[in-house]
């Protein structure tokens, strides 16, 4: 029996092939945008948290009299005997500040880096809170960052994986950072802040005491700012609240063409969402018109035994058909507008250097099927209501007001 | 096995009630054959519907078979009237996508028949007995009116009524084949002893019934 009634449905999409093409192509346009939206806008939001974070933190927050040397991009802390507790930022909990990265900076001569007295910046992240470091990594070991691992700068040039010694310590290289025209970014040789911490007897041997190499001592912080936050309520707030601080700003543009983009992008699935409802509605008023057109047989088929949920569930797989081929070819025209995407705008963006990652493909085999739920789901409210009326009316007028 | 008992229908137009039917009472035996004749809007096709349980009423009781139809929920209705009533209407009735043979066994599968094959040959033997048994693959579309209107009274046997109902079922054919389905329908009430009510205005075919009931202006004239 549902083959039969499946059946029936198929075919009265057959008998106005115009009016079923333009349906399909209608929900096809609706869930190709929704697929092709959904999916550039998660990957525009991931390239965003590799490009943004590419462009530093929002403010520094260091020793009140360590000096800075204030660069476009903040990236990582200067190097100055003054020290900060770990939690410092932590403990204050404050309203503005979305993330902050601790870290710690050794300036070190005879390290073993380089020339006899070439001074080396060790520089100890916290790589579960970093967002300064990490995504200029452009070369890594197939793992995880381990304790005795480093990274260097774009400035410093050694094989992946080879053994690098550290005051006569042996630590592996990791992987390397990207260009980024901040000199100490450049030059540094990054690690963990554990693995630093581990060097504080080597580096001491040397005659050079450093309070930033115990353990719960940082040189400052990376702080950005929470959404809807401004640059100038974080700083009073940190001043505030925080004693013997200061707080260094970065670009402020860059904070506001974060904050600005991720409205955009918010706003964008607001006209999704308007969009997918229009498409609902206009589904809705062309299956009215369809069952006004057919509550002859509609009738009929009451008349002959149909009980009111086979009406309605005839019509709604009729509906669901037609609004299901439309979502899984809107999927198809989803893949083709992202190829033209990403031979068009990604490749210019690759050619400025600008990085656009594009989501891997379980989600986006993810946003396929919502698409294509979405779109069957679509049908089925659609046609609902029309249905529902019209399973409820006698047979005999049904069949009458055809007549 | 037919009974109807203060039988009313009224409808709410724009310009205010018309009532089609009024307090009606009729009462047809098992097997019989009985002829409703009256004039058009007199109300025939209006108390059809309602025996049908096509129409609800607004007032009075149908029961057949011991069962007050009216008294039943929606798919109790339902299933009542696809087991044990066959309609025939005065229009092709036919679902155009579908082929003879499936609009035949439609009923039959709507009533939940587990056995499809059973049910197609079932269908292929109506249609046969219908004189359609080289027509049982073709659309509504590709047979004459006639040959749709035998289609219609095969697929109202389907699930064995014991009540058949034919609202002029002859009404737009030409004489010759009206005499066939004629022929057809009273075969059907003789040789399977299903009872027949059939909506007429042909006084000659109301002549061979053996209940003549006349209506005029929503009740019956004695």
């Amino acid at each position: 029996m549902p083959w039969l009634l499946a059946n029936l449905a198929l075919q009265n999409l057959g008998r106005r092939k115009a009016r079923t093409l333009l349906l399909i192509a209608a929900v096809a346009v609706g869930s190709g945008a929704l697929f092709a939206g959904a999916t550039l806008m998660s990957s525009i939001e991931r390239s965003m948290a590799v490009g943004f974070t590419r462009m530093g933190a929002d403010l520094m927050v260091v020793p009140d009299g360590a000096l800075t040397n204030i660069t476009a991009a903040l990236l990582t802390v200067e190097p100055t005997d003054l020290v900060l507790n770990a939690g410092l930022v932590d403990k204050a909990r404050l309203a503005s500040v979305g993330r902050s990265a601790p870290q710690k900076i050794a300036r070190v001569e005879h390290s073993g880096i380089g020339s006899h007295h070439d001074s080396v910046d060790l520089i100890g992240f916290d790589p579960a809170r970093d967002f300064t470091i990490l995504p200029w990594l452009v070369e890594k070991l197939n793992r995880g960052l381990q304790a005795g691992d480093v990274i260097l700068g774009a400035g410093r040039d050694a094989p992946l994986g080879s053994q690098l010694l550290i005051f006569g310590r042996p630590h592996v290289v990791y992987g390397r950072l990207g260009r980024t025209g901040v000199g100490t970014h450049e030059r540094g040789v990054f690690m963990a802040s554990a693995t630093l911490e581990a060097l504080a007897g080597a580096i001491e041997g040397h005659g050079k005491k450093m309070p930033v190499l115990q353990p719960g001592k940082v040189t400052g912080f990376l702080i950005e700012l929470a959404p809807g936050a401004t640059s100038l309520q974080a700083r009073f707030a940190i001043l505030s609240t925080l004693q013997g601080v200061k707080v260094v700003s970065g670009d402020t543009t860059l904070s506001g063409i974060r904050q600005g983009l991720t409205s955009l992008l918010d706003g964008i699935l607001v006209l999704m969402i308007v969009m997918l409802a229009s498409t609902a509605m206009m589904v809705s008023v062309l299956f009215s018109a369809i069952v006004t057109e057919r509550r002859g047989e509609l009738g009929l088929l009451k008349a002959i035994g149909a009980r009111r949920a086979q009406v309605l569930g005839m019509m709604m797989v009729e509906a669901m058909l037609a609004t299901g081929i439309g979502g899984t070819l809107g999927v198809a025209l989803g893949v083709l507008v992202m190829r033209l995407y990403e031979r068009s705008l990604v490749y210019n963006l690759d050619r400025l250097g600008v990085p656009f990652v594009w989501d891997d493909l379980a989600r986006t085999v993810a946003f396929a099927a919502g698409a294509i739920v979405l779109s069957v789901l679509v049908g089925a409210l659609g046609v609902l209501y029309p249905a529902w009326r019209a399973s409820r009316r006698d047979a005999y007028d049904l069949v009458r007001s055809e007549a | 096995m037919l009974t109807c008992r203060q039988l009313s229908k009224t409808y709410r137009t724009e310009r205010g009630d018309v009532a089609a039917v009024t307090e009606l009472d009729l009462e047809v035996e098992a097997g019989r054959y009985a002829a409703i004749i009256g004039r058009s809007g007199s109300g025939k096709s209006s108390l059809m519907a309602m025996i049908g349980g096509l129409s609800r009423p607004s007032g009075g009781t149908v029961t057949i078979d011991g069962t007050d139809i009216w008294g039943l929920g929606d798919d109790a209705l339902a299933r009542f009237r696809n087991g044990r009533i066959g309609f025939v209407f005065q229009f092709a009735s036919l679902l155009p996508t579908l082929r003879l043979v499936d609009n035949v066994a439609l009923p039959a599968m709507l009533g939940g028949a587990r056995d499809g094959a059973g049910t197609y040959d079932k269908a292929s033997a109506l249609l046969a007995r219908m004189g359609l048994g080289n027509r049982v693959d073709a659309y509504p579309s590709e047979v004459s009116a006639g040959e749709q209107r035998r289609a219609a009274i095969a697929r109202a046997l389907i699930n064995d009524p014991v009540l058949l109902l034919a609202d002029e079922p002859t009404s737009d054919l030409d004489e010759q084949t009206e005499i066939e389905i004629m022929d057809e329908l009273l075969g059907v009430n003789r040789e399977l002893g299903t009872t027949l009510v059939l909506v007429t205005h042909n006084l000659a075919l109301a002549e061979q019934a053996g209940q003549i009931v006349h209506i005029a202006n929503g009740a019956l004239v004695a």
